[in-house]
């Protein structure tokens, strides 16, 4: 029988370690994710959970260590955040090089310009391009569900890449919500045991990560892009697969609330999005032909789907919770692959760029109203002096 | 030449090479190549412990102690660590082959 809680985005996603059984964890600690290891000691500590909890002497060490796990057949669990989570870079490409469905939760933090510990997507968005499945969850119930979900994903045969389950630290992963927690059996009839494609076995001796020669490196790179493609139609598969297990259907890539007739819509992920919701919830109230769009899986990114979704509207604004000093568009990552997806669309859809909740400060209501206000005259006029906005200074 | 993407192992995972690997030759690396003086040498083997790649075949009854240039990228560990001198380390260019 599941039963329902009221838990943390860390608890939640610590019940969810414990439900897909995993073999081994290592933590290293750092606010805010360390709620999820804490609790995961305590499992284990009391006998609820069967696993190696390993220390890790620093994060580079967690991500060697679930490395090597997961190479000998574990289902691995580690985590991080913040600086944490880039001091482990170097891990990173070879994990989903080699092929192994590692996962790492990720509860963001702000990378220090010096000491700031509160939320912003900066950290984890670092890490796109590692070949890692990635995505943001906006509740801890939602927490809980890709743990699971990206398990499947991650150890489906096509796929074999490792995920980064990330939810925004403190908004997500330290605020209660109302959780279901699902039954073992249920678990179990979704997510089969982990089946290596290539065990570390002492009767079969490998080379794992071999030094190779530079005219294997575009195949092995090949043989990695293809993975990522054809993680979309299993994400997709799993999705379905979860709503009839468990009874919740998520849309495996973008969450459109409020959309129908909708004129000018946010886009962005993550839990700030709910806060967004009540914002669009009071201007339906009023008459305001406004939506979000929250996307839900970042790697590999729906170019296809975002397009579809979002080529309805006359002007979309596209909310980035991290920095990236320099970038086009002079907003950040998620307004430059949102323009990407809308390309080819003209001057159709209306792009605005907003920088909002660095270092961990909350995006208001009030932050939101702005931002729809400004993108209802560029709807109507057409025009704007500027397509990039960073709050709370600039708009 | 590249190879193509069927043809490279899955992740490059291969199986662990029991003498030597063909995947990898290594000698074309080297700059350097180690000439012992087998008058020199006293079969102390502290060349075959120190060398990084098992690129040193110890001494036989029919003979000296020899390197597997195959392999060899001429590092000049087993130089610095003779206690007697018996090897040294020639420049490439100044063979043939």
């Amino acid at each position: 029988m599941s039963v329902k809680k009221r838990i943390s985005g860390c608890v939640a996603t610590a019940n969810a370690v414990k439900l897909a059984d995993v073999d081994v964890i290592c933590p290293y600690p750092i606010r805010p994710y360390t709620g999820i290891m804490s609790e995961l000691a305590r499992m284990v500590a009391d006998g609820e959970l069967d696993a190696e909890f390993i220390h890790g002497e620093g994060e580079h060490g967690q991500l060697s260590v679930v490395y090597g796990a997961s190479a000998a057949g574990a289902r691995a669990f580690t985590g991080s955040s913040g600086v944490g989570v880039t001091y482990a870079m170097e891990v990173y490409s070879p994990i989903s090089g080699e092929r192994l469905p590692v996962q790492m939760a990720i509860a963001d933090r702000t990378l220090d310009p010096p000491g700031d510990f509160g939320s912003e997507q900066t950290d984890a968005l670092c890490c796109r391009d590692q070949g890692w499945i990635q995505g943001w969850a906006s509740t801890p119930q939602e927490a809980l569900d890709i743990t699971l979900m990206y398990y499947r994903i991650g150890e489906d045969p096509r796929v074999l890449l490792p995920q980064y389950a990330c939810q925004d630290g403190y908004f997500v992963s330290h605020i209660l919500g109302e959780v279901e927690i699902p039954d073992a059996a249920q678990v179990k009839e979704f997510l089969p045991p982990y089946k290596n494609h290539h065990v570390l076995d002492t009767r079969n001796p490998q080379i794992i990560g071999a030094q190779m020669e530079p005219k294997m490196g575009p195949g092995m790179q090949y043989q990695r892009y293809q993975a990522m493609e054809s993680a979309r139609k299993v994400i997709e598969e799993v999705h379905d697969d979860f709503a009839r297990i468990f009874g919740r259907q998520y849309s495996p890539w973008v969450e459109e609330y409020m959309t129908d007739d909708a004129e000018v819509v946010i886009f962005m992920q993550g839990g700030h999005a709910q806060t967004c919701k009540t914002v669009v919830k009071r201007l339906r109230n009023m008459g305001e032909k406004v939506g979000v769009v929250r996307l839900r899986t970042f790697r590999p990114f729906p170019t296809q789907q975002v397009r579809d979704a979002l080529s309805k509207f006359k002007a979309v604004g596209v909310v980035d919770n991290s920095v990236n000093f320099g970038i086009s568009g002079g907003a950040g990552v998620l307004l430059s692959e949102a323009r990407t997806a809308l390309y080819g669309l003209g001057d159709k859809v209306k792009t605005l760029g907003f920088v909002a909740g660095l270092g961990g400060e909350m995006i208001t209501h009030e932050e939101f109203y702005k931002m729809f206000s400004k993108l209802k005259e560029v709807a109507k006029t057409g025009k704007t002096d500027k397509e990039n906005f960073w709050l709370p200074f600039e708009l | 030449m590249t190879v193509h993407f069927s043809k490279v192992p899955f992740a490059g995972t291969v199986p662990s090479p029991q003498t030597e690997n063909e995947g990898m030759i290594t000698g074309n690396w080297r700059t350097r190549r180690p000439i012992l003086d087998a008058d020199k040498c006293t079969d102390c083997q502290i060349c075959w412990i120190s060398c990084p790649d098992s690129c040193v075949n110890l001494s036989t009854a029919n003979s000296s102690l020899t390197f597997n240039l195959k392999y060899c990228k001429g590092c000049g560990i087993c130089n610095e660590v003779c206690p007697v001198g018996a090897i040294s380390l020639v420049p490439e260019l100044d063979f043939e082959d």
